[in-house]
């Protein structure tokens, strides 16, 4: 608080006078003059990263060695060193999209631990780019393990899983440093970190408490950003807070199932849902009825992942085979066969008796899915069915089934 | 402008397939090798007069011995003319059978260097002996209008670094080195040291030519630098002039010097500092001596 006062006091000061350029020239030379972590040299980053943009451009600049040439000479290679990361943090929270091209450039050996350290850092949060994919994707080979889980976190924070081997042996393995550089990289990767805080927190490990803790650390900053402005943020923290499944973000999850956007209500209730909350069931089973096909479409893909994830609508999926409504009949019948619920076997066998024909062809193809061998007799039985499509998808379940 | 019409020429008429795929070519880098190439056909065809195309009036030629460590080196030629009587003594002795690679430039703005071998045989024209040669030369070149003429060249260069004496210091040239490292630390008086086409470089820690960065292209992006850093730092520097040579007519010079240099920062207490080897070209073809190359960070063995 008191970090940031003095952020915006200096702002203030130094915008009373002079230009953004100048400014960023002030808090720049402020930078190479206190060391690196000092408080003067985090005030530094701070205040650029108050300036935002308008600061970016001459960020990126200064990541580059090329730059330190003529009337920006600087005969230190320290100094240059200090710059670099300084730049790269304040990037790091700026987030411009623009500046993983010149980011991705600076981790390689050629540069120092630290300025390699401070733009994976800085690539990882400004978020999915192509080539800062590549590029961190090729730092995992780097014989540094130090490189290596700062690069998995970077993947991480880009949406990329192929660095979460990287992250497991971190916090299975007995290097105290890489397990904290992991915990800390799980706490900044927001949701995108969640599934597999999630996993490991379900495993013994070394870390159990330091993950609960990072969970619910995570879990706090995920109800926060269900206010976010953007609909898909709202949408990936209602997901992610749905697999975290704590009871205590129900109430706030609640208040997203009237959201504008339909993505991030399907996603808010299939996270309620998942916790086992009647408001995030209700709302899909009555999507699941709906005759805006759209939200049918959405009700079955949601459903399916509740199902996969905890089996928590396992039940009423079975029940609702017998409902009135038969969009609900055709719609759980479709949820059953795509999550493989070997335990509806009977109810869908039942269901290709249904008088509707949407309702029969969804529980042919639901058997062909979940590649139940007790149906084979009735699915041949359907294969001369009145409906066309019926007896279609009855041959189509037999292919499933094979030849045995 | 003749150079620019050749490149015209290389531009529009010669197809795709007949130019030499180079990564990172520039006009300017093509101007720079039609320039070391009209030098070294001079050579060929015996014509003084195409060679000496590609030199600047103030042209200086020294000697490396065949060391790639400057304290062996000496000024072999202090001028064009200097440089002219020699080349018509060795045209008219010698048969020019050579070839020229240019394997490094680097260009920053109107100031350029580059390196070449050449390589093959020079024949006696008297007794029609040959004799192989392979020579490594390291060059500095300026942009005048169109032209990129050759400012300064190290004849004879050395790969490696040998062993070198280094001369006692001429005290005229260590005191006014002396000057200038005690005009960096008053912040004040430094560009008075500087010739106005004066070039500076950033030998990163080696002494190989092919790895200088050219860090000042001319006294007025020095100025813009001072302008800049002078401000928010405080130099210290303690020299010690290691070499220097002067040339016959004592118009040219070079030296090496060994310093400690810091600087402390007014906006924190952070001090930077390192020692190095700086590479001195000086010249007092204006009156008074002005420094008119300046390598820092040599990488020299002590």
């Amino acid at each position: 608080m008191i970090a940031k006062r003095l952020t915006c006091l200096i702002l203030l000061g130094l915008s009373a006078c002079s230009t953004t350029e100048e400014q960023v020239v002030e808090l720049l030379e402020q930078m190479a003059a206190n060391p690196v972590d000092s408080p003067a040299y985090q005030q530094s980053i701070n205040a650029l990263a108050a300036i935002g943009r308008p600061a970016a451009r001459q960020l990126i600049a200064r990541l580059n060695p090329d730059l330190y040439l003529g009337e920006n000479y600087r005969e230190f290679r320290d100094e240059q060193e200090k710059l670099r990361i300084g730049c790269a943090r304040a990037l790091g929270y700026i987030k411009p999209r623009g500046a993983t091209a010149a980011l991705k450039d600076r981790i390689s050996a050629a540069y120092t631990d630290r300025e390699r350290i401070a733009c994976l850092w800085a690539m990882g949060q400004v978020g999915y780019v192509q080539a800062g994919v590549d590029a961190a994707k090729a730092q995992l080979a780097d014989a540094d393990p130090i490189i290596r889980i700062h690069a998995a976190i970077a993947l991480l924070k880009m949406d990329d899983e192929r660095g979460t081997g990287e992250i497991e042996a971190a916090l299975t393995g007995s290097d105290p440093e890489l397990a904290q550089t992991a915990l800390q990289g799980l706490a900044e990767a927001s949701y995108f970190g969640v599934p597999l805080l999630v996993e490991l927190n379900s495993r013994a490990g070394p870390h159990q408490s330091e993950l609960r803790s990072v969970i619910s650390k995570v879990k706090d900053q995920l109800i926060a950003q269900l206010a976010a402005e953007e609909p898909v943020h709202r949408q990936r923290a209602a997901q992610a807070l749905g697999y975290i499944g704590d009871d205590t973000a129900a109430t706030a999850l609640a208040d997203l199932l009237a959201d504008p956007s339909n993505q991030v209500r399907f996603s808010t209730a299939a996270a309620l849902a998942t916790m086992g909350r009647s408001q995030g069931i209700d709302f899909l089973f009555a999507a699941l009825r709906d005759t805006d096909s759209i939200l049918r479409a959405n009700a079955v893909k949601f459903l399916t992942r509740v199902q996969q994830q905890s089996g928590a609508v396992e039940g009423q999926l079975i029940a609702a085979l017998n409902a009135e409504d038969p969009l609900a009949r055709a719609g759980a019948a479709q949820v059953l066969g795509q999550a493989h619920v070997q335990s509806a076997a009977s109810a869908l066998l039942a269901a290709t008796n249904d008088e509707i024909a949407a309702v029969r062809a969804n529980a042919a193809i639901a058997l062909g899915q979940i590649g139940d061998l007790q149906s084979r007799a009735q699915l041949e039985k359907l294969r001369r069915d009145s409906d066309s499509t019926v007896s279609y998808y009855a041959e189509w379940a037999l292919g499933q089934l094979g030849s045995g | 402008m003749q150079n620019a019409r050749y490149l015209l020429f290389v531009l529009l008429v010669l197809p795709p397939f007949a130019a030499p795929s180079r990564a990172g070519e520039t006009p300017e880098t093509l101007l720079i090798r039609q320039a070391l190439a009209n030098d070294i056909s001079g050579y060929r065809r015996a014509d003084a007069e195409l060679t000496l195309k590609a030199y600047h009036p103030h042209f200086v030629a020294y000697q490396g011995h065949a060391n790639g460590d400057p304290r062996a080196w000496t000024v072999l030629h202090e001028n064009r003319d200097a440089f002219a009587s020699q080349l018509a003594a060795d045209l008219s002795a010698h048969r020019y059978e050579v070839t020229r690679s240019v394997p490094f430039i680097a260009v920053r703005a109107s100031h350029a260097i580059a390196t070449s071998v050449d390589s093959g045989r020079v024949v006696d024209r008297q007794t029609s002996q040959a004799t192989s040669v392979v020579v490594h030369r390291f060059w500095t070149l300026l942009k005048e209008e169109d032209d990129w003429l050759a400012t300064g060249m190290v004849a004879g260069l050395g790969d490696t670094l040998l062993p070198a004496a280094g001369a006692a210091p001429n005290g005229e040239i260590a005191e006014l080195l002396q000057r200038e490292s005690q005009a960096w630390e008053s912040g004040s008086g430094i560009l008075g040291f500087f010739d106005a086409d004066f070039t500076g470089y950033d030998a990163l820690g080696t002494f190989k030519p092919a790895t200088y960065k050219i860090a000042f292209s001319g006294s007025e992006e020095l100025e813009k630098w001072l302008d800049k850093r002078l401000p928010y730092v405080q130099y210290d520097l303690d020299r010690k002039v290691l070499h220097t040579a002067v040339g016959p007519a004592g118009d040219e010079a070079l030296a090496v010097t060994r310093e400690k240099v810091a600087v402390e920062h007014l906006k924190g207490p952070a001090k930077h500092h390192k020692e190095r080897y700086v590479f001195w070209t000086l010249s007092r073809r204006t009156g008074s001596w002005k420094i008119t190359n300046m390598v820092l960070d040599v990488g020299l063995a002590d």
